[in-house]
């Protein structure tokens, strides 16, 4: 790989790493881990950087490479407290009285989105990122109407979480 | 106002307050970290299996005279045995290039669901060979055995002494061994595989489902 496309590359990447940290939010627990999914990401980024036409939105390609690197090649290395924290969760999210702040609410609304699965997980960031249901289906692979379906289940899904 | 819109709202506000800011000077060493992703993972196993089988069918013939000499004793110096080989070698390369094709077509970039399929079939080549190789080993014992019993002068003859009961019992320790070595490993690939592929398999099965 020469120097020019290393700088370009850094240079992208330092502009857009909010990507990638949004993705190692959403996908881990501790800061470690934050980390350790973010060097991940950035080697299979800059592997698959070459190839990258520019055709698409860098932020685009981005978002493709951080989830599948996310869903499918990550191996998480601190596997064991991650049922714990998932049990601990969901109780306090029973044992809180629901209050009306936004600020509360929030901070229930993203502990009931760490409580997904992987794949409903990248269907929230997506939303949450305003892409639209081709963009979502082009990137997970499945068709339109199945990622609008998913979409609403998932909604379900979080409401059920926050009102047990 | 849908709990997903307030989410979105603050999501997209603090979308610029992240955890930690690199700067291209902490970038760059990044990019010279060694990957510990699966398909990597994936890769060296698949080596590590290849190696493995051709160690395993190559070592007693190459590291015993002995052994090489009572093999030619009990085949004779028939092309069999050399068609045996040059077959199995050929086997071999023919894993090698479709695991070497297969690897080629796993792409970050593609869809998740195209991605995980393109591992899974790399997995199953492995698998493939695997089987391949397990077969093999039974179809090798059970012909070692068959020689050893007809075609070693010194067995033979302990054989044809034994009695009806006798030979049974022989023949029960004989596909006992065979079963438990076929079965431990078995075991350990289902292991290997089975921690390693595990988190991919559920998110496939997820993705699939929708498709239903």
């Amino acid at each position: 790989m020469n120097k020019e496309l290393e700088h370009s590359f850094v240079e992208l990447l330092e502009k857009h790493q909010n990507i990638v940290h949004k993705v190692c939010r959403l996908y881990t627990n501790n800061q470690d881990a934050h980390n350790d999914l973010f060097q991940e990401i950035t080697i299979q980024l800059w592997k698959a950087y070459p190839k990258f036409r520019g055709d698409a939105k860098f932020s685009t390609w981005m978002y493709r490479v951080g989830l599948n690197t996310a869903i499918t090649l990550y191996r998480k290395s601190k596997r064991t407290i991650k049922t714990q924290e998932f049990e601990t969760v969901s109780f306090k999210i029973k044992s809180v009285e629901y209050d009306d702040t936004e600020e509360q609410q929030l901070k229930l609304l993203y502990k009931a989105v760490h409580q997904l699965n992987d794949i409903e997980k990248a269907l929230v960031l997506l939303y949450l990122e305003d892409k639209n249901y081709r963009e979502i289906s082009e990137t997970l692979g499945i068709s339109e109407v199945n990622a609008r379906v998913k979409m609403n289940r998932v909604k379900k899904k979080l409401k059920t979480i926050l009102n047990p | 106002m849908d709990e997903l819109e307030l989410l979105k709202k603050d999501w997209q506000s603090t979308s610029h307050k992240t955890e930690q800011i690199y700067t291209s000077k902490e970038i760059y060493p990044m990019l010279l970290k060694k990957s510990s992703s699966i398909v990597k993972t994936l890769f060296y196993i698949s080596i590590g299996e290849l190696l493995l089988w051709v160690l395993i069918n190559s070592i007693p013939y190459f590291s015993s005279e002995k052994f090489r000499a009572e093999l030619e004793t009990m085949y004779g110096n028939s092309t069999i045995l050399l068609v045996i080989t040059i077959f199995s070698y050929a086997i071999i390369l023919a894993f090698v290039y479709l695991l070497y094709k297969s690897y080629k077509t796993i792409s970050v970039t593609d869809t998740a669901k195209q991605l995980m399929e393109s591992i899974l079939k790399t997995r199953k080549i492995v698998k493939y060979y695997v089987i391949y190789n397990l077969v093999i080993a039974f179809l090798s014992m059970a012909f070692g055995f068959y020689y050893t019993i007809y075609e070693n002068p010194i067995v033979s003859q302990q054989f044809a002494d034994f009695s009806s009961k006798q030979m049974f019992v022989a023949l029960m320790i004989m596909i006992f061994f065979t079963a438990i070595f076929i079965l431990v490993i078995w075991l350990v690939y289902r292991l290997i595989y089975g921690i390693l592929l595990k988190r991919l398999n559920r998110n496939y099965k997820e993705l699939k489902k929708l498709e239903v």
